[in-house]
């Protein structure tokens, strides 16, 4: 497999004190729609820095296509497309003049920098905002601003800092879809820390937690070795019918019942009974205890759960969580999904 | 291509701005009375020496200075980060050109405000004794009063640079230069201080291009520097608004020190020229080396 981004022991410390990235080792396929998810804090925006040449490396090293990043590495900034959280624009410009600017600086040609910085602002619907200065714009008008010069050059990789902050809902539906087009051509690395984008977009994912990549693999892996076998019953009735529920429900062989609030019964399924089996005679169960099903959720998709799992299992790993560097070496290659 | 792209932006970042517009209105108005006020009073060289020393000691100095620490400071900075060398173009691309730009605009102004002034001054007829000002030491002096400007742009560059935050580069400018202003002019090192440069500009521009007799008319003389001890004290009477002073003999002791006999075009020119050079050079450098 082919990686678009890599970075090897990859660590940032600002002036000695504070630790942003720890050691973490990313791999992010070429073509993928990649995950970078983490709670405030975690190292994301810091790493994105990192691959952009805007901050310097403490110890190990990143390459974008196969080209080391760094400082004055002009060439490996012309393959991302960068989208910063918030992005702080020069107010006093228009859209154009904006886009203008960044395609020179981008060096495109005229015949090809004007045709494209229309049509971007065609497709992210600011083409009747032309004639307004950006300090205008709301933050909604600003993000689909920076979308456009994301892709203004065209690059292969686009880096963008959560992409949905800020937006109203139908702006970030207009966000996740055009993520989700993009991603048919291009490489794309969303650091977020918002679940349910992740859960939309996303077919890679990597969670951050106190600067270390905690996991890094394909979304369905992250679920698949989170994979909870319970469910979640919604149910509606008279208030004695769900206690009555629960005891019976824990007498089905394999099953572990308990009520979640007034109106909910989850089970837990024994890994080596049947699943349908034992879901079908707590329905017939539900039936008999005059309860009306009004939901059935399994917590097998439950990213948000499998995330919060993550965080959970690396504190409970405690000084486990140290690798010595020749161990990892020897055991862990790129790619590999538990880091 | 990047650079000039980030020049061009960087002309009209400036040009848009109020503290230049503003600047450039009052330095004209201010130049115009200072001309009205020394009609009859001044000699052409001295009178050209008075309408510089503003650019060169104060308030000028300020706003130059102030200029010059802008780049990559505060805010600005996070835009820059987020929209500019996010992009490809290093680093010194963009310090070079923005600091070319601020050179340029600085320099604009500069001579907008000056030129038709001292022409008017040079050109017209006035009551007062003819001087000998000769093409060479204009240029020369133009030139020399360009270097200062570009010096102190550059050494705002570096503090801002080195500082990061606006408010705290200029303060710390103000109180560091001042000082050594004062100092290098008690020590008559005519080379690095611009209050000597400006009494020493009514030499310079009497200097001709190829060395002869050294006649009277070339010196700076008493009478001269009477004078122009006059026209700063109502200059600074006018920027304190009380009544300007009647002018007495005994008071131009500041401007009689210089006997600027000795004083050497490129002596002064490598003294501003190597500062400018390192000022711009080690905040490039340290720059390359920041975290954005």
């Amino acid at each position: 497999m082919s990686w678009a981004i890599c970075t090897d022991h990859l660590t940032k410390i600002y002036g000695g004190k504070v630790i942003a990235v720890n050691d973490m080792n990313l791999q992010v396929p070429v073509g993928s729609i990649y995950g970078l998810l983490g709670p405030n804090g975690a190292g994301k925006t810091t790493t994105l820095r990192l691959l952009l040449g805007l901050q310097q490396p403490t110890a190990g090293k990143a390459e974008i296509f196969g080209q080391a990043c760094g400082v004055n590495a002009t060439a490996v900034r012309g393959l991302i497309g960068f989208l910063p959280t918030h992005p702080t624009l020069p107010g006093h410009l228009r859209p154009v003049e904006y886009l203008e600017l960044l395609g020179k600086v981008c060096r495109l040609p005229a015949q090809v920098r004007k045709p494209r910085l229309t049509s971007l602002l065609r497709a992210v619907g600011l083409l009747d905002a032309t004639d307004q200065r950006i300090e205008t714009f709301s933050t909604g008008m600003r993000t689909r601003l920076g979308i456009a010069a994301s892709l203004l050059a065209d690059p292969p990789l686009l880096l963008w800092d959560e992409p949905t902050a800020g937006l109203d809902p139908a702006a970030r539906r207009f966000t996740l879809d055009l993520i989700r087009d993009l991603g048919r051509t291009r490489t794309i690395l969303v650091a977020t820390h918002i679940l349910n984008d992740i859960d939309q977009i996303c077919d890679h994912v990597g969670v951050m937690y106190e600067g270390r990549m905690i996991f890094s693999g394909p979304m369905r892996e992250m679920k698949r070795r989170l994979l909870r076998d319970e469910f979640h019953l919604e149910v509606d009735g008279p208030a004695e019918g769900l206690p009555r529920l629960v005891e019976q429900a824990g007498r089905v062989p394999g099953v572990l019942a308990r009520a979640g609030d007034s109106h909910t019964l989850i089970v837990a399924i024994a890994a080596d009974a049947s699943r349908a089996a034992a879901l079908a005679k707590i329905l017939e169960l539900v039936d008999a205890a005059g309860l009306t099903l009004q939901a059935i959720q399994s917590a097998h998709n439950d990213t948000e759960h499998a995330y919060l799992q993550l965080l959970q299992e690396d504190q409970a790993h405690g000084f486990r969580r140290f690798e010595f560097p020749k161990r990892r070496g020897a055991d862990a290659g790129p790619g590999d999904s538990a880091v | 291509m990047p650079a000039l792209a980030i020049l061009q932006y960087e002309l009209g970042s400036l040009w848009s701005s109020w503290l230049v517009r503003l600047w450039l209105i009052v330095a004209g108005l201010f130049a115009l009375l200072s001309l009205a006020a020394s009609w009859g009073q001044l000699q052409t060289a001295v009178l050209i020496g008075s309408l510089l020393f503003p650019f060169l000691v104060f308030p000028w100095f300020l706003v130059v200075i102030l200029l010059g620490i802008s780049p990559v400071t505060g805010s600005r900075l996070d835009a820059l980060a987020d929209g500019i060398l996010s992009r490809p173009i290093t680093r010194y691309e963009y310090l070079v050109a923005s600091w070319a730009a601020r050179v340029i605009t600085v320099l604009a102004v500069f001579f907008l405000v000056i030129t038709p002034c001292v022409l008017l001054g040079a050109l017209a007829k006035r009551p007062v004794a003819a001087d000998s000002v000769t093409w060479y030491g204009a240029f020369s002096a133009a030139a020399l009063v360009s270097l200062v400007l570009t010096f102190l742009v550059s050494l705002g560059f570096l503090a801002g640079t080195l500082l990061r935050r606006p408010l705290v580069a200029a303060v710390v400018l103000i109180f560091v230069w001042y000082p050594i202003n004062f100092v290098l002019h008690t020590f008559s090192l005519e080379e690095f201080s611009p209050i000597s440069l400006n009494q020493a500009l009514p030499t310079l521009l009497r200097t001709p291009w190829r060395d002869e007799p050294t006649g009277p008319d070339r010196k700076l003389s008493s009478a001269d520097a009477e004078a122009m001890a006059r026209q700063a004290a109502q200059f600074l009477s006018v920027l304190s608004g009380a009544p300007a002073q009647a002018p007495h003999r005994d008071s131009g002791d500041f401007f009689e020190r210089g006997n600027y006999e000795d004083f050497s075009f490129w002596k002064v020119f490598l003294g501003y020229s190597i500062p400018t050079l390192a000022s711009v050079a080690l905040a490039t450098w340290c720059f390359c080396r920041r975290d954005l």
